[in-house]
């Protein structure tokens, strides 16, 4: 069902769904914007440009509790199994979502993620404001038609366009049945906000046609640019930890007072660490720097497309703006491994 | 299993870190379920030279100290280092950027060459002996030493991360200093402090000192992006990066 | 009941929770190494293949990735060796029998011994160091199925003799009928006769026919390289030499993406791989 409503009628709605269940979404945070816990609908920004992190957080915690231990060999799985729901998910974070529940349920199924994420109900929404280093209109990402439960697109004239596509949709929308169908109008109105931000969500613009990447990037192995860009890089993983499609993780055991009791959790990791491929002993597998750049990107462009058949990267800039040394600009690095092509 | 000794002796500080461990508060008294303290002077009159744990807080700065931190290390079967004074020499160490004993004339002008006021370069603890572990921080955070001396109670080598505060502070969700214009040294800095500093709106002044291969040579160049010089970096490194070598960055 | 419906269901599915094997032996093989016996406290055989690995736990220190080095054709049982190099190993070295510890697995490729790729074929076992402990298991499973395979022949290189591992077992295979076994050290010492040099010293002292051998390499990172290309240059073709990496296998299921090489998971994709698979991923030796 698509409704539309006005913006007093999607803030009753929104306090509605606060008032029964965890919820979360975007708000304004000092002069950024970040998904917090929700308190009430007129706090929600659906205005927003870009989150500090991705919601990703909701979904593999910053440090996430896997099992429980009382003994040598007595674990108990910790499963997080309580309802929630994410207001606001811009459309690349969106499929970056989408992304990690492929590589979650791929093969051995992760069940910490994949119960979680099953509880989870995702209202996206439309970007209205456009960030200082987006890019996902050369992503194929500026705007989902599906994937979300709800999506909510603000359209000409103010009012709110809502698409209830799911179930799990329908669990936490009943309110909004009432509402008035969103007519022909209305979605073309909204085909007009997707157009646009196709078009307008490329504060980078990417040369290379998305399908192309695997193959510039296997040409491009020993480009002189890892070399050249890794000097600057700090190994901080900024780029890694801000990445909405980043779930790379350790696992550590945390141990209480009696030496007896703890939990065994996964902490977010990533690949430009310089420890990330050290083995017990100390061999390191991705000692030097430019390797663990490259990776990043080959990762992102070659490696996790031929794993699950997308580019694992959904542009929402905000490695760009968390690399304080200015070398993780995405784009820049595909459309210079480009040239070099194009120069031969 | 009999619980390890453990003596805690300071030098050249401002003990500061011995107060985080009795700040541990409730969890003092587990804490007390695992080792047994034989000398704490901030904490207990009694003295012991029969320990298995030392724990040393600050710099050396005396041929005295040098004498008594070398009959500590001989009587231990593990030291710690507890405190950026103890692990780098901390800011005891801005005194080695001057010519000796200026420091002294201009801090106590005529008194300065009283004898209770003499003392030499600053060295960090492991400058002097070897260390089995250092506990970083201006002051340590006191979760970080629980979890080391859990670990060293199980036999086991504490987890020290080697990787900059940016990955705690991007965890937290901070807002990059660097946004704000502000030199941070959060990208070589050692993280475990949880981005304490970041977290409450303060760029990074490097109290962990560096991580085992800082690209301090990127923090150069990229100074002038942020309408910074070398100089203004350079001085943030100095507060508690005196005395501390880093590499050219060239290699992983 | 639904809680232990749910309970049980946590068991199957959780690909994080270890379950609980009890130590039966141990001894102490090396400096550094120590051999393990283990049984699954649920009763039921690892059910591994030989190259294979798993993930041992303790609870309040972690997990590490340990290759098994018995053959699931000895029984119900399983035997690691185990190098003490870090938090895990050491702690694993102060266990008695009787103790127990956390077990995941069996995870990863193995050296394809059961398939026709490998039988009716000479083997060639070539091992540094503690490389030998995952091969051993292929080495049991095929003394274990003799009449499958055509000659078998082993090269074992240590860095001194006192870094010799399963010194009796080695004695057996040498001892048996249609076994070929060469040794070497990187040094000797006072009492050591035999042959001094790397591994590599030891390949053109043996003949085998190129097109019907087939070669299951491990050993530490630099090992590789040249062995490879000496077996390349006896005409052994690359899908014929299987190799066996070392990695950071953190999860061991293919998510926490320590263990990549390129685009390969090891933990999944691997550890063995025939040098066919890996000779164009660049990261991989």
């Amino acid at each position: 069902m698509i409704k539309i409503v006005g913006k007093d009628a999607l803030e009753t709605w929104v306090d509605e769904v606060i008032a029964r269940m965890r919820t979360y979404g975007v708000q304004a945070k000092g002069d950024h914007f970040s998904f917090e816990s929700l308190r009430r609908a007129a706090d929600l920004r659906l205005d927003y440009d870009v989150t500090i992190l991705p919601p990703k957080k909701y979904l593999q915690p910053p440090r996430e509790t896997l099992l429980r231990f009382s003994g040598a060999v007595e674990y108990e799985s910790v499963f997080d199994e309580d309802p929630f729901v994410i207001f606001g998910i811009h459309p690349y974070d969106l499929e970056a979502i989408l992304q990690m529940d492929a590589i979650f349920e791929k093969d051995q199924r992760d069940e910490h993620y994949l119960r979680r994420r099953s509880k989870a109900v995702l209202v996206a929404c439309d970007v209205e404001t456009v960030s200082e280093n987006v890019f996902a209109g050369c992503m194929g990402t500026a705007y989902l038609e599906s994937g979300f439960d709800i999506l909510i697109t603000k359209i000409d004239g103010g009012d709110y366009v809502v698409d209830i596509q799911t179930d799990a949709g329908r669990s936490i929308a009943d309110s909004l049945k009432s509402a008035k169908d969103a007519n022909k109008k209305a979605l073309a109105a909204r085909r007009e906000v997707w157009n646009k931000n196709k078009a307008r969500l490329r504060r980078h613009k990417l040369e290379v046609p998305l399908e192309e990447l695997p193959a510039l990037l296997e040409a491009g192995y020993e480009h002189p640019i890892w070399e050249e860009r890794a000097q600057r890089c700090y190994s901080c993983g900024s780029c890694n930890l801000v990445c909405p499609t980043c779930y790379c993780f350790d696992v550590r055991d945390d141990v209480g007072w009696d030496l007896k009791h703890g939990v065994r959790a996964r902490v977010w990791d990533g690949c430009l660490l310089a420890g990330f491929a050290e083995v017990a002993g100390g061999h390191n597998f991705r000692r030097n720097r430019a390797d663990r750049y490259r990776h990043r990107y080959y990762r992102k462009g070659k490696y996790l497309p031929e794993m699950i058949g997308k580019t694992a990267c959904v542009g929402c800039g905000r490695c760009i703006t968390a690399c304080t040394a200015k070398i993780a600009n995405p784009v820049e690095v595909y459309n210079a491994l480009l040239e070099e092509k194009d120069d031969h | 299993m009999s619980k390890p000794k453990v003596a805690i002796f300071d030098f050249a500080c401002c003990e500061g870190c011995q107060l985080q461990i009795v700040n541990m508060e409730e969890e003092i008294l587990d804490l007390l379920e695992l080792v047994e303290p034989v000398e704490w002077r901030e904490a207990m009159s009694d003295k012991s030279e029969n320990y298995d744990i030392a724990i040393v807080e600050g710099a050396i700065t005396r041929p005295e100290d040098e004498e008594r931190l070398k009959k500590i290390r001989e009587r231990a079967k593990v030291l710690i280092a507890l405190g950026a004074c103890a692990t780098h020499g901390g800011i005891n160490k801005l005194k080695n950027n001057f010519p000796e004993g200026e420091p002294e004339r201009y801090v106590y002008g005529d008194a300065a060459g009283m004898p209770h006021l003499a003392s030499g370069r600053v060295k960090a603890v492991d400058e002097v002996v070897p260390v089995d572990v250092k506990v970083f921080g201006c002051p340590i955070d006191n979760r970080e030493f629980a979890a080391i001396v859990k670990s060293l109670v199980m036999g086991q080598k504490p987890f020290i991360p080697n990787y900059s505060v940016c990955v705690e502070c991007k965890m937290k969700g901070n807002v990059c200093r660097y946004e704000y214009g502000e030199i941070c040294l959060g990208p070589v800095i050692r993280a475990g402090c949880d981005a304490r500093c970041p977290s409450k709106g303060a760029a990074c002044y490097g109290c962990r000192g560096f991580v085992d291969d800082p690209n301090v040579n990127a923090a150069f160049d990229v100074m002038e992006k942020y309408g910074k010089t070398v100089e203004d970096l350079r001085s943030k490194l100095e507060l508690f990066g005196s005395g501390q070598e880093y590499s050219d960055g060239k290699n992983g | 009941m639904i809680t232990e419906e749910v309970g049980e269901r946590d068991k199957c599915l959780d690909i994080f929770r270890p379950e609980p094997a009890t130590l039966l032996r141990c001894r102490q093989m090396t400096r550094l190494e120590k051999w393990f016996q283990f049984r699954l406290d649920s009763g039921r055989a690892l059910g591994h293949m030989p190259g294979q690995f798993v993930e041992v736990a303790l609870a309040g220190i972690g997990e590490a990735p340990i290759s098994v080095c018995s053959s699931p054709t000895r029984g119900d049982t399983f035997e690691l060796v185990v190098r003490k190099v870090g938090n895990l190993t050491s702690a694993l070295h102060e266990l008695e029998p009787g103790e127990k510890v956390g077990i995941r697995g069996p995870f990863g490729s193995h050296f394809p011994v059961e398939t026709e790729a490998v039988k009716g074929r000479n083997i060639l076992f070539i091992c540094g160091g503690i490389g030998l402990v995952p091969v051993r298991s292929a080495i049991q499973y095929v003394l274990d199925n003799r009449g499958d395979y055509g000659r078998i022949m082993i090269l074992f290189g240590a860095k001194t003799p006192a870094d010799r591992l399963f010194v009796e077992e080695m004695a057996e295979w040498q001892g048996t009928e249609d076994v070929t076994l060469l040794e070497t050290v990187d040094r000797r010492d006072a009492h050591w006769t035999g042959v001094e040099g790397v591994i590599t010293t030891l390949i053109p002292c043996i003949r085998f026919d190129a097109q019907e051998t087939v070669a299951i390499v491990c050993g530490p990172p630099i090992m590789y390289r040249f062995v490879i290309l000496e077996l390349l240059e006896r005409k052994l073709l690359p899908e014929n030499i299987y190799v066996s990496l070392e990695r950071r296998m953190r999860c061991g299921v293919g998510k926490c993406g320590h263990c990549q090489v390129n685009g390969i998971y090891v933990c999944q994709d691997g550890p063995v791989f025939s040098f066919a698979q890996v000779k164009d991923v660049e990261e991989a030796l």
